[in-house]
């Protein structure tokens, strides 16, 4: 299935890349992603999908958009 | 006394006189500094029901014991006076090498008061205050002001100034200093201009008096070093800020046309990313090792310095996806002296304001031209329009009636900052119990609301986190008066402030001692408003109306049909006030008082409003 992972901030150089499409195998949770996309396991981050929090042991779905950000604080 | 110099600069403009004041140890530790002076001198020495921009009132600059040592990131002040567009206190801190000079010359804080006869600077050397004439550069912008200081003084010399906004009280002027630091959006600019006083400079030659210079330097310089290597490790000061435009348009809390909408198909147009590639030069306050101003060229080519709310603001919520053009609109507030934020709320509330048939007028949004002339319109109170819009969106919606007061995105006078809570419960709280009106820096729980809650929730822990919060950023980093950013954006650990004032100071404080200083300016924060408004009750901590009706929600998106609810709204508020200790109308109870070492000031309270 294709994913469409959004990066924020930092990690887009992190990652070298901005948006992109991925294809997951099915079930595939959103940890996988996180290793995908080469991001620190460890780094704070908040991830959304369509919008909304979900946390790693999340199931994906195919066509989802999948935002993975830093944790801002509002400046 | 170590960390304070134990001396307050009181300034008068009708007598153009001066004299050094020395304050008490039970002061300094009562009230730390920064926001905790600045509101305790206000408190004290002003008589309620005055005008904001009479010569009653008092402008402060107040600094804290860590404030312009080198320690993460100290280069910051707070600027303080009754609010001309809230009518409580007022305050706002901004970057500026005032903070190191003034603290150099020997003094914690900085009384002005009175009205200067005509356009004024003040130049403060160590222990010489003069009274200059500023007549040439009245009328001119704060660039202008800076350079012509500048060429006087030198560039190493602190500067605090106004623009045509200050000059001409719009009642959201800010102070300005450096390349693009702003502070005060409450209308402190408006004060100074008030006063005629266009200008602060200062030079300092003496030494800050710390407890442990040796290991304060030692500390304080290392930390400064491994700030900016976490800050490098991070990235996060390539989109600064504005890192967060693209989340908020992703989880839909950016505001967009008047706040009307949550998410825009252009808004990646004027995100971090673009800002980035476009950057010139970064700008950063004094002892800082993140700097967050980004610098591009504007629509005419000029310099200007941006962060999320500018982008936010007088970006997307104009629907104005233009860089170059947010970008000039943010430099002609910058040289205005106007706050940006404040602005682009002023402006999407016109445009929205017209679109309903509430008033009459060519704006619209997505007119950046426009927007430009109107900025100027107000800076300038020119004419019946200039003259509304420099009031604040608040009162053009009183006089504009038709329910429009519903859609002007304020609290208690002041606008919103660039996070749209159409659906973000505790944010809204956030806002609505920003005892200055809707400011970011009190609390900002979005992140914590979608992730460690759920957005859908009212429940205690949303409340229990703006306190927090409120603690932390409204408090300790307000009154020892240093930036929030390496705690807040870098992890760096809070503890190493205690460290910072101990070390500063010689006392040996712990965590529990700053959080009690916190609670008490916030509660005679409140107590200012029961004196100033002794009819004060909790629709005042509500957020904006426009987001609790259902025919706002938006069609699509993640939050779909969804709106805040008053009723749901209310049971969160009454946490909040639980939780402070304060009674249902939002006012400290005088337990509360008592707990915090306010007797004195509940005794005075109650002679306006009562008390529970």
């Amino acid at each position: 299935m294709n994913i469409t992972i959004k990066l924020i901030g930092p990690f887009i150089y992190a990652a070298g890349f901005s948006e992109k499409e991925f294809e997951v195998p099915q079930s595939a949770m959103v940890e996988s992603l996180l290793g995908l996309v080469g991001i620190d396991k460890d780094r704070p981050k908040i991830v959304t999908r369509n919008g909304k929090a979900v946390g790693p042991a999340d199931e994906l779905r195919d066509g989802d958009r999948v935002v993975i950000s830093p944790l801002y604080s509002g400046g | 006394m170590y960390g304070w110099t134990g001396n307050i600069l009181r300034i008068d403009l009708n007598t153009k006189t001066y004299r050094k004041e020395s304050f008490s140890e039970e002061f300094a530790k009562k009230w730390v500094g920064g926001r905790g002076f600045a509101l305790k001198i206000l408190w004290d020495e002003l008589k309620p029901g005055i005008d904001p921009l009479g010569p009653e009132n008092k402008f402060i600059v107040a600094l804290g014991p860590i404030a312009g040592i080198p320690a993460p990131n100290t280069g910051k002040a707070v600027v303080a006076a009754k609010s001309p567009i809230t009518g409580g206190y007022g305050d706002g801190n901004i970057g500026t090498r005032v903070t190191e000079h003034l603290r150099k010359a020997g003094y914690d804080a900085l009384i002005v008061e009175g009205k200067a006869s005509s356009p004024t600077y003040i130049y403060i050397e160590d222990d010489k205050v003069e009274f200059l004439p500023a007549d040439e550069v009245w009328g001119k912008g704060t660039y202008a002001t800076n350079d012509w200081i500048y060429a006087k003084y030198g560039k190493g010399v602190g500067v605090l100034t106004i623009g045509q906004g200050g000059e001409n009280m719009a009642l959201y002027a800010v102070v300005r200093s450096l390349e693009g630091r702003a502070g005060g959006r409450p209308g402190m600019g408006a004060v100074m201009g008030s006063k005629k006083l266009k200008a602060i400079v200062v030079k300092g030659t003496k030494t800050i008096p710390v407890a442990d210079p040796a290991q304060m330097k030692a500390i304080g310089t290392g930390d400064l070093r491994k700030v900016g290597a976490i800050d490098k490790q991070t990235g996060w000061s390539i989109q600064s800020t504005t890192g967060v435009l693209a989340w908020c348009n992703e989880v839909a809390a950016l505001p967009v046309r008047n706040f009307r909408k949550t998410q825009h198909p252009d808004a990646w147009k004027i995100d971090g990313e673009r800002l980035n590639a476009a950057r010139i030069a970064t700008y950063g306050c004094p002892n800082c090792t993140m700097r967050c101003g980004i610098t591009i060229h504007d629509h005419e080519g000029r310099e200007s310095e941006l962060d999320y709310e500018n982008i936010g603001l007088l970006g997307s919520n104009l629907e104005i996806f233009d860089l170059d053009q947010v970008a000039s609109l943010n430099y002609l507030c910058d040289d205005y002296g106007l706050d940006t934020m404040s602005a682009g709320c002023v402006l999407s509330f016109y445009a929205d304001a017209i679109e309903q048939g509430a008033t009459g007028g060519d704006f619209k949004f997505n007119d950046p031209e426009k927007a430009k002339e109107l900025l100027g319109l107000a800076a300038r109170r020119e004419g019946r329009l200039g003259n509304l819009l420099a009031d604040g969106s608040l009162r053009m919606a009183r006089r504009f009636g038709h329910g429009s007061e519903a859609y002007a995105m304020q609290v208690k006078g002041l606008e919103v900052a660039a996070y749209n809570c159409k659906f973000i419960p505790g944010m809204a709280l956030a806002f609505g119990t920003s005892p200055i009106g809707a400011h970011h820096k009190e609390a900002w729980i979005i992140t914590f609301e979608l992730k460690q809650t759920s957005r859908e929730s009212y429940g205690r822990e949303k409340a229990a986190k703006v306190v927090e919060l409120q603690r932390i950023r409204g408090g300790l980093f307000e009154y020892i008066v240093s930036c929030r950013f390496p705690w807040i954006e870098l992890g760096w650990d809070i503890k190493n402030y205690a460290v910072y004032f101990n070390k500063a100071t010689g006392l040996d404080w712990a965590l529990d001692d700053f959080w009690k200083v916190g609670d008490r300016i916030y509660s005679l924060m409140k107590f200012f408003w029961a004196r100033e408004i002794p009819s004060w009750d909790r629709t005042r901590d509500y957020p904006p109306m426009v987001w609790f009706d259902p025919a706002n929600a938006d069609k699509d998106g993640p939050i779909a049909g969804k709106y805040l609810e008053l009723d749901k709204y209310n049971v969160l508020l009454d946490h909040f006030y639980d939780i402070r200790g304060w009674d249902k109308r939002g006012i400290p109870t005088k337990k509360t008082a008592e707990s915090l070492g306010l007797d004195k000031e509940a005794g005075v309270v109650q002679k306006y409003a009562r008390l529970e």
